[in-house]
């Protein structure tokens, strides 16, 4: 068991990447500065040199471009976004081409490469530095959509796809995580396992809570406090790929409890928690006990106010009351919530500007 | 020279006349975007290639396809949507690809291949593998944003890549002068990167000696260069008709430029390698037809 940060694990796979690939080169606004993309590749390109850990042009669809031509010919760029919205400007490349080339070409093409989207979300980041926006790209066939709730799925999953996957993956990394330690347990990063995989993070009987990113962190903590304040046991599973659903490992799940709470870092309609809920519609519906219930950001764009952000994202309080509403069936549940009113106040350890 | 780029361009010229009498047989079931006038563009420059340099294109890469050395009987079954195709019927008339002679596939979003080029010329720089590559586009392309990334980038790496722009002056049905603010032959100077400009593109073998010039100076590591082409597009956008009749282009300019079309003026030459062209294409035609059709098996084969 070691214990690592969030960034340290990413720069750990970086460092790994370009020390076993050959082939692998960072690309990105800003990857070679003293930032380092917030701790995530400082001082590799001191270390590797400025060709393989490139900065580059604000020319995000040309760079993105440039990645595809680039893994066309033998490369496996690792492109980075510090703002996932940012890559609202490649979704070109991305969808019609980085996702369409193996099945248009008849399978004579690979695309490997991986993105990796910063969700800005800390606070004050307003409605186009905070996006979350796994579904949209979940949505398209020939993508591989992930979210890394924490530092071992990070270390689990990174080398596995760098390695040995040849399509195009987009990891969507939580800005409030990086900063956050986590125990790693080192012994099983080295049994080989699907790298794509839900992760059960607590068994319990009661309810499952299925969770995305950072949710996933809010989750277990719903989780120890409900057990405590009123005996309520949740199953948590850390969904992790968000474009390939474990479905096995939720209805295996909703089957022992009845009963299901969705917590994603994005809005409802048409997003994660709708389409869990289309798998076990098409897989089993009566396995349900009680109606689905979910959380996820406000049917709104981000706003910056502090007071309306915090009403924007659900906190702890939300997530105990809505796990004890699909508990209990009912909305007065008489279960004593915590009197915490704002998730970014327990995560963000670090100040401004971003 | 001349007569095997003139036996290439008039394969690629009989090839798409025999699509224009096949598509009303609704056989080849894909929008086409024909080459014809184009072709020297295609065998003048890849004629200036080796084998394990790369070209990347668009949807109008009939032209290109087989110049790159694409075979033609995949690409017939390929128009016709069978498994045997080169890409299993999945692409069709405007995604051919064939990667194992560097025709790296052809893309149908204007300018989109562009930066593909200037990623495959990084890579080849980086791996060291000698390569040069062609990325070719029409001059609606230069509008595109992405186009002008592309030219930044690749100057501002020295990358091995020439950029080739088939200056058919329309964009459908809309003139340069409806589009473009800048002067196109000097467009690329702004990055840095020198530009030389084909005043006859009918020309294959002026197209081939500028282009061999270039791509040497390229493979010598001097950086990009741009090659403005000129030429003309005999047909409608898409489809295998011609359009004269519609008003928005006169017949006078394809009769000043047909007469500068060897494949239509050197009737000799013409006579002599014909009919073994039109055997090769009636081969290719009847694998297409007995090729199968992609089952279900292949639906969801290669969805990565």
């Amino acid at each position: 068991m070691k214990t690592i940060s969030y960034q340290d694990a990413l720069l750990e796979t970086m460092t790994q990447a370009l020390d076993t690939n050959p082939s692998a080169l960072i690309m990105g606004q800003g990857v070679d500065d003293h930032k380092g993309l917030f701790g995530s590749t400082t001082d590799l390109a001191e270390k590797y040199g400025h060709d393989r850990v490139m900065d580059t042009p604000l020319a995000e669809e040309g760079i993105m471009g440039i990645a595809v031509g680039a893994a066309m010919n033998g490369m496996y760029p690792i492109l980075t976004h510090i703002r996932a919205d940012f890559m609202l400007l490649a979704t070109n490349q991305i969808i019609n081409m980085a996702a369409k080339y193996k099945y248009m070409f008849g399978g004579t093409t690979e695309v490997p490469l991986m993105i990796r989207a910063i969700v800005g979300r800390s606070w004050g980041q307003g409605a186009q530095h905070s996006q979350s926006l796994q579904s949209l790209f979940a949505h398209i066939p020939g993508l591989r959509v992930i979210m890394p709730s924490c530092s071992q799925t990070i270390l689990d999953s990174y080398p596995h796809l760098i390695n040995n996957v040849k399509g195009p993956v987009i990891s969507f990394e939580h800005r409030l995580l990086y900063t956050l330690n986590f125990d790693v347990d080192e012994a099983a990063l080295k049994v080989p396992a699907d790298p794509l995989r839900a992760r059960k993070m607590r068994e319990g009987d009661d309810v499952t809570i299925v969770a995305t990113s950072i949710m996933s962190l809010e989750a277990l903590r719903a989780a120890k406090y409900l057990e405590a304040e009123a005996g309520i046991s949740c199953d948590v599973i850390d969904l992790h790929c968000i474009s390939h659903i474990d479905v096995d490992m939720i209805c295996d799940s909703v089957k022992k409890t009845g009963r299901l709470v969705v917590a994603d870092t994005s809005w409802a309609p048409f997003g994660v928690s709708a389409e869990i809920c289309r798998l076990i519609c098409e897989r089993d519906p009566s396995l349900l006990k009680q109606p689905v219930e979910r959380l996820s950001m406000a049917w709104a764009p981000c706003p910056t106010a502090k007071t309306l952000e915090d009403m924007y994202y659900p906190h702890l309080g939300d997530m105990c009351d809505t796990i004890a509403r699909a508990v209990t069936g009912k909305e007065k549940h008489g279960i004593v919530l915590p009197s915490e009113t704002s998730m970014a106040d327990v995560y963000k350890r670090f100040r401004g500007p971003f | 020279m001349f007569k095997k780029l003139f036996k290439q361009a008039l394969l690629i010229r009989l090839v798409e006349e025999k699509i224009i009498e096949l598509y009303p047989t609704d056989k080849i079931q894909s929008p086409v975007h024909m080459s014809i006038g184009q072709e020297a563009v295609a065998v003048g420059s890849c004629a200036a290639l080796k084998k394990e340099d790369l070209v990347f294109a668009t949807y109008r890469s009939h032209a290109f396809y087989l110049a790159k050395g694409g075979d033609i009987q995949k690409m017939f079954a390929e128009l016709y949507g069978r498994v045997r195709g080169g890409c299993k019927g999945k692409a069709g008339s405007m995604h051919l690809a064939a990667p194992e002679v560097g025709f790296m596939g052809a893309s149908a979003v204007v300018a989109s291949s562009v930066p593909h080029a200037a990623g495959a010329a990084l890579a080849a720089k980086m791996r060291k593998t000698g390569q040069v590559v062609l990325s070719v586009f029409g001059d609606g392309a230069t509008e595109e944003g992405v186009c002008h990334e592309t030219l930044n980038f690749a100057s501002l790496h020295k990358l091995p890549v020439v950029f080739l722009c088939e200056d058919n002056g329309l964009a459908v049905h809309s003139f340069k002068s409806a589009r473009q603010s800048y002067d196109l032959e000097k467009m690329p100077e702004t990055y840095g990167i020198r530009t030389t400009v084909i005043e006859n593109a009918m020309d294959f073998v002026n197209v081939q000696a500028v282009t061999q010039e270039v791509v040497d100076s390229v493979r010598a590591g001097d950086g990009p260069r741009f090659i403005l082409a000129k030429t003309y597009r005999y047909k409608e956008h898409v489809g295998p008709g011609d359009d004269f009749e519609a008003g928005y282009r006169c017949k006078s300019e394809y009769d000043k430029w047909s007469a500068l079309d060897p494949l239509i003026q050197d009737k000799e030459t013409y006579d002599a390698v014909k009919s073994e062209l039109d055997a090769e294409i009636a081969k290719a035609v009847q694998f297409a037809e007995d090729s199968p059709w992609p089952g279900r098996d292949e639906l969801l084969t290669d969805v990565w």
